[in-house]
């Protein structure tokens, strides 16, 4: 395959170890995200205090979008997306492939930036007091590290052994 | 067998870890940390389904790449990390207390270490 940029990139180990051990941490990441935000809803309902604010449908929409996003791009099967081998049914496949791939991309894209609006809309701007403030910003970090549990799974996945495969496409 | 030394200190491990996780909750009063231990005993429950589903009998013997065997793993990286997380989030919102949380994470990760350790030892003696 043709390099894409002027600068290559740095060739990921092609180890079988290394891509099991990407889906482990890919599955941690993604726990790690839900539990933080589902401690900001637990804390909103059970240990909030006087506060009136509290952890509403309307945050939970962005992390909804981000695992949806996620299970939509590793879905896919990587091989539709090059069009290059006729093998495969012809060039029909490889724009919806590549078209499914784009609504998974805007999903979570999607659920991240509207995370970063609930949080700026619903709990900077009222500028509430810390423990009120931390289920805004639990939220964004769900969100970032649901995305980046998608991109650690979507790059080990592609890592095949090198005895069979000769070079890493992302 | 140089089996049996290894499978009594791996007992000795497992029973203390249910003594702590036991010991968490009875000391408090609040049986919320059971929840950690059943995480935990659960978390290799998605690895073993799917790899035994995947291959019934070795056609590959490094190759099992599947995205069966992927989604296993992937559950299995999450049991784990919520074992791990389910305590610090019910501490930071005071349903148990800090320490049940302390002795209930150990008690956990040494339940679901001998698991492992145990599941490694059978399979390194199927090879004979």
């Amino acid at each position: 395959m043709t390099r894409l940029f002027r600068i290559p990139l740095p060739h990921l180990p092609s180890s079988l170890a290394m891509r099991t051990a990407g889906v482990y941490t890919a599955g941690a990441l993604f726990s790690l995200g839900f539990f933080v935000f589902l401690d900001a809803a637990v804390f909103s309902r059970v240990a909030n205090g006087a506060s009136t604010v509290h952890v509403t449908f309307v945050d939970w929409i962005p992390l909804i979008c981000s695992v949806l996003g996620m299970l939509v791009i590793n879905s896919i099967e990587k091989a539709r997306l090059s069009a290059d081998n006729y093998s495969y049914s012809g060039s029909g496949v490889a724009w919806k492939a590549r078209l499914v791939l784009f609504m998974g991309f805007a999903l979570i894209a999607g659920g991240l930036a509207g995370s970063d609006t609930v949080l700026v809309l619903k709990y900077v701007v009222p500028g509430h007091p810390w423990p009120t403030m931390w289920f805004g910003v639990a939220n964004a970090i769900a969100n970032a590290l649901v995305m980046l549990s998608c991109c650690v799974l979507w790059v080990s996945q592609n890592i095949e052994d090198s005895a069979y495969a000769y070079n890493l496409s992302l | 067998m140089a089996g049996l030394k290894t499978i009594i200190v791996l007992s000795f491990i497992l029973a203390i870890g249910f003594l702590l996780v036991i010991l968490s909750s009875a000391l408090f009063g609040n049986y919320f940390p059971l929840l950690v231990v059943a995480t935990f005993v659960i978390a290799p429950l998605p690895n073993a389904i799917c790899s035994r589903c995947a291959n019934p009998d070795d056609f590959i013997e490094e190759g099992s790449s599947s995205g069966f065997v992927d989604l296993g793993r992937f559950f299995t990286g999450f049991l784990v990390v919520m074992g791990i997380a389910l305590p610090i989030m019910f501490a930071h919102c005071g349903i148990i207390q800090v320490p049940a949380m302390i002795m209930s994470i150990i008690g956990g990760l040494l339940i679901y270490g001998t698991i492992i350790s145990f599941t490694m030892f059978f399979q390194e003696s199927e090879d004979f």
